[in-house]
């Protein structure tokens, strides 16, 4: 084991080739080109877990508190799913993924969860990303877990290059889908096939989806949401579309900027989609009992309130929710879209304020 | 320009002694009650933990009575907060007040402008001056910390149900009238001795009760009796002295002295983060580290049980909750995680809480006869682990 001092543990020697598992949860879907780079560039072989589907989350449920939030819950059910299976499981703890920003107190103490309540657990690979403490930020602390599974100074810097690079194609790639093609862009950042920016499609509603990474693209978890949105004829753009820089401009002019980082790009897109009126709708994604999501929450959809008459809807989702019930709701939140564009259309009579409708799902 | 600020366990008897003491104007809210609690609700995000829902309620009953002004503690995360005053800000905002908040936290930029708040808000008193009543408000605190020290180990022997409570209440009227630093060291301890006659029993030389647990979790939920709905009463009337992981007093000290004593505090907080350190390896922000680390410790100096209070969806002290079943199997150490809400019933509360000291009760007997007879009783460590709803 490497000492805790350098914020990484790791077996101390696994063989090139062995094989290490990684959840498809949480920072996964906004990391894991990095990860993928890294860890393969070491000569592992990288085992993703399989889509999120009703099994892995009631695997998850058995072994988490009840008060833990729905993608904590689908993680355990991951790394449930991939005990027996691999040699190694790498649990990062991504502290911060900027200066000046936190993810969340559940992701700090998630690798401890993860080890005090799964049993049967095979070698663990945890690692600590910090970017508010100097030298210990992706870059820097992805250089040390390299260094400590066995890479020369060298060979880890390089690395470390490429896996960033990586990280940057995927941005550049999800910008380009309007936030909307997470597997595209992990596909084209690990360079494996090429794929074109999304056309244009029909000429439906235009609707945002904000939200963490992981509500918006896990499929399995969020039941299809982005699926549903397209199919009722929606063109769907995303929190994720907004480059970094787009999110500190937008950040820098609030009283306080928010602290976590995925807080801080969700409203960051609901001001900018907002203000340049580049949607006819806003959905926020959420997970019941999500600590951040309830502050910023709060403070986009008040902003979008006194700025705005947008349609403007909070999906709540836990491990309870049903298909037909978003259903409906997504169907009633685009009929509403529409019936606004065509009343704008034929003269706005309909825009007043109070016909915004402030719903939550619970 | 009248001041107020939320309430937290006793925090205002030290708050109103400081700024009274430099000639301010000072609005104490409202005590925390069922119509605080309503007020906040009805106006707070519905998914905002539940100290900013009663810090809501606090506000709007201080703004009734002609506040303009609020101070508040802050924070740079991760917990939620160190985002309180900016969402606080905004309903205050939409409900059509016009208040101004001073927030007390580390600044990002200009440090002059922060102390030219602070300054503003003492008048404009000389450093000597400011200094002086800080120390007074610290005075006040620690006497109304000694006072519910004294009521946690009183309550459980007392022989007339509510004695303990009145002599209490008393005691800490006398301790926020008294003047001075030495009147208020003086009812203080003339309080410690009335609350322990109160008991019926003698007085000081009272003895202690026979079992013994900690209070840990969130630091909000441990110091306002309101919202943990009075679970150190509950405790004390079924016979269980507690003792907090942490006193307002102590808070103080690291969030509005803004660290200017952090020496005394810097080795028990070593000690708490080693103690915490098998189960949680890493700071996950608010006092998660703490309630982990805390009850470790409460186990080594021989406390029966733990019962950890949380405000409904905490992000760190779901991770605490995560470790605690872990480390009461690990030490035996029964703990008792509740999560607490406006939702949260006092039946089921209450419910809860006489099923831990049966079990405490239980295991100190087994424990006794096991060491009595010499054989292996069968000394099971239980965790319980429950929510609020």
């Amino acid at each position: 084991m490497v000492g805790a001092g350098l914020g990484v543990r790791a077996g101390p020697s696994l063989r090139a080739g062995a094989t290490v598992g990684l959840p498809r949860a949480l920072l996964f879907y906004e990391l894991y080109p990095y990860w993928k780079v890294l860890l393969e560039g070491l000569g592992l072989r990288l085992a993703v877990s399989g889509p999120t589907t009703r099994e892995v989350v009631e695997g998850g449920c058995r072994h988490a508190v009840d008060e833990a939030c729905l993608p904590v819950k689908a993680f355990y059910g991951h790394v449930v799913s991939l005990v027996g299976k691999v040699d190694a499981l790498f649990l990062p703890r991504v502290v911060s993924v900027r200066p000046g920003t936190y993810t969340c107190p559940k992701l700090l103490g998630l690798p401890d969860m993860v080890r005090h309540n799964v049993r049967g657990l095979p070698r663990l690979v945890v690692a600590d990303f910090d970017a508010t403490r100097p030298g210990r930020g992706l870059a820097a602390a992805g250089e040390r877990l390299a260094r400590a599974l066995g890479a020369a100074r060298g060979t880890a810097r390089r690395l470390v290059d490429r896996a960033l690079q990586a990280l940057r194609r995927y941005r550049e790639t999800l910008t380009l889908t309007g936030g909307v093609g997470f597997e595209q862009a992990s596909r084209l950042a690990v360079g494996k096939d090429g794929v074109a920016a999304q056309g244009g499609g029909p000429a439906g509603p235009r609707v945002a989806v904000v939200g963490h990474a992981y509500n918006l693209f896990d499929s399995g978890a969020n039941l299809g949401l982005l699926r549903r949105l397209a199919a009722l004829g929606c063109r769907v753009i995303t929190s994720e579309s907004l480059t970094e820089a787009e999110v500190q401009t937008e950040s820098v002019v609030l009283p306080k900027e928010i602290f976590w980082s995925a807080g801080r790009r969700v409203l960051a897109a609901v001001t900018r989609f907002t203000r340049e009126r580049l949607v006819e709708g806003i959905v926020h994604v959420v997970s019941f009992g999500c600590g951040p999501d309830s502050m910023v929450g709060e403070i986009a959809e008040r902003e979008v309130r006194r700025s705005s008459d947008l349609p403007y809807m909070v999906l709540t989702m836990d491990e309870h929710s049903g298909e037909a019930g978003l259903q409906t709701r997504l169907e009633a939140f685009v009929d509403m879209v529409r019936r606004r564009g065509l009343s704008s259309e034929l003269g706005g009579r309909e825009h007043g304020r109070s016909r915004t409708p402030w719903v939550s799902y619970g | 320009m009248r001041i107020t600020f939320p309430h937290m366990g006793n925090l205002w008897v030290g708050v109103k002694a400081i700024f009274e003491d430099l000639g301010r104007e000072v609005v104490v809210p409202p005590l925390p009650s069922r119509r605080s609690l309503e007020l906040g609700v009805r106006h707070s995000p519905e998914f905002a933990c539940f100290p900013l829902k009663l810090n809501i309620g606090d506000f709007l009953g201080a703004l009734e009575q002609g506040a303009e002004v609020i101070v508040m503690a802050g924070g740079v995360g991760p917990c939620r907060f160190g985002h309180y005053a900016q969402v606080q800000a905004q309903v205050l905002r939409d409900l059509g007040h016009r208040v101004e908040m001073v927030v007390l936290e580390p600044p990002r930029g200009h440090l002059g402008e922060v102390v030219a708040r602070l300054r503003r808000l003492a008048g404009w008193r000389p450093l000597g001056r400011i200094l002086g009543a800080l120390r007074f408000g610290w005075e006040k605190l620690r006497a109304a910390d000694e006072l519910e020290r004294a009521a946690a180990r009183a309550r459980p022997l007392e022989t007339h149900p509510g004695a303990v409570d009145a002599a209490y209440r008393r005691a800490l009227a006398a301790v926020d009238a008294a003047g001075g630093i030495v009147g208020t060291r003086r009812a203080s301890s003339e309080g410690v001795r009335a609350i322990l006659e109160a008991t019926g029993r003698g007085g000081p030389a009272v003895g202690r009760p026979r079992l013994r647990a900690g209070l840990v979790g969130e630091v909000y939920m441990v110091v306002e009796t309101f919202a943990n709905q009075e679970v150190e009463r509950r405790l004390g009337e079924l016979g269980v002295e507690v003792s907090r992981s942490v006193y307002i007093s102590d808070w103080a000290r690291s969030h509005v002295f803004l660290d200017a004593l952090r020496l005394t505090g810097r080795t028990r907080a070593t000690l708490v983060r080693r103690a915490a350190e098998p189960y949680l390896e890493h700071f996950v922000g608010g006092h998660g580290r703490e309630s982990v680390g805390e009850s470790v410790l409460f186990q080594r100096e021989g406390y029966d049980g733990v019962v950890h209070v949380a405000p409904f969806t905490c992000m760190p002290e779901i991770v605490a909750a995560s470790l605690l079943p872990e480390l009461s199997r690990d030490v035996r150490l029964p703990v008792l995680s509740l999560f607490l809400d406006e939702h949260t019933g006092e039946a089921g509360l209450q419910t809860r809480l006489e099923a831990f000291v049966d079990l405490l009760g239980r295991r100190r007997r087994l424990g006794e006869e096991r060491l009595g007879e010499g054989r292996a009783a069968a000394w099971k460590s239980t965790s319980v682990s429950t929510s609020a709803r």
